[in-house]
């Protein structure tokens, strides 16, 4: 297989997720490891950085053809919903959702540990309708 | 379906992706995970303890970035890198490109 993202995974996987680390190494255009993704979901958090980043990664995904690239408003607090709206209109990328800042989010994260069942639920409705939004987009793709 | 996650370090990616495969894994869909990072943040957000964390086998860089010389069908590489994590969810661990490239 050419890479662990080529075609032949799919025989495996219906779903191949990957968390990229930080930085932007992998969209480089040669043998990145998101070359063939078919999904880039872009996270960003209401601070100025994170939203530069996200800038630079829409630019080189685009430039790498990745078909479809969504922004994602994570750490959303009061005001942040037009804000990731302004941000995703400028970078003219559609916004795939809005999760909500949530306590449970950060009890987890200060424990190292998953986030139990029952917590977070805004945060797992939200996930809810962003991979809605996502199997919505790749309707009429057809079996990947 | 090829899904990747990006963001600046601390935008909650790794939280997310754990909540997205978790999810598709609850539609019944089967579902790899691949975690990029040198820590093994992913592995700890799919339920696996540090020490099972540890345990799960660095894929090869010739594997993630691909050079031609990887001999292995997708089945065999799930079995012999694969980690089964409590949300059903399949996980690798691959290296991080930088460090394999800097050696």
């Amino acid at each position: 297989m050419r890479s662990i993202l080529g075609a032949a995974i799919d025989e495996e996987a219906d779903v191949t997720l990957v968390d990229m680390e930080a930085g932007l190494e992998h969209l480089s255009r040669s043998g990145g490891t998101l070359a063939y993704a078919d999904v880039l979901l872009v996270v960003m958090e209401p601070s100025r950085k994170s939203i530069l980043t996200a800038g630079r990664t829409i630019v080189l995904a685009e430039e790498l053809g990745i078909p479809r690239v969504y922004g994602v408003g994570n750490k959303a607090q009061e005001g942040d919903e037009e804000f990731f709206r302004e941000v995703c209109a400028e970078y003219n990328v559609p916004l795939a959702g809005i999760v909500p800042a949530n306590v449970d989010v950060v009890e987890a994260d200060r424990r190292g540990e998953l986030l139990a069942p029952g917590e977070g639920l805004a945060v797992r409705e939200a996930v809810v309708r962003i991979l809605d939004f996502v199997d919505h987009a790749l309707v009429g793709v057809g079996p990947s | 379906m090829k899904l990747g996650i990006v963001g600046k370090g601390g935008v909650g990616k790794t939280t997310l992706s754990a909540l997205f495969a978790q999810t598709y894994a609850a539609r019944g869909l089967r579902v790899l995970a691949i975690d990029t990072d040198s820590n093994p943040n992913l592995a700890h957000s799919l339920g696996l303890t540090t020490e099972q964390a540890d345990d799960v086998p660095l894929l090869p860089r010739s594997v993630v970035v691909g050079r031609g010389e990887g001999s292995l069908t997708p089945a065999e590489l799930l079995s012999q890198y694969g980690a089964v994590t409590p949300s059903s969810v399949t996980l690798l661990h691959a290296m991080r490109i930088t460090q394999a490239g800097a050696g």
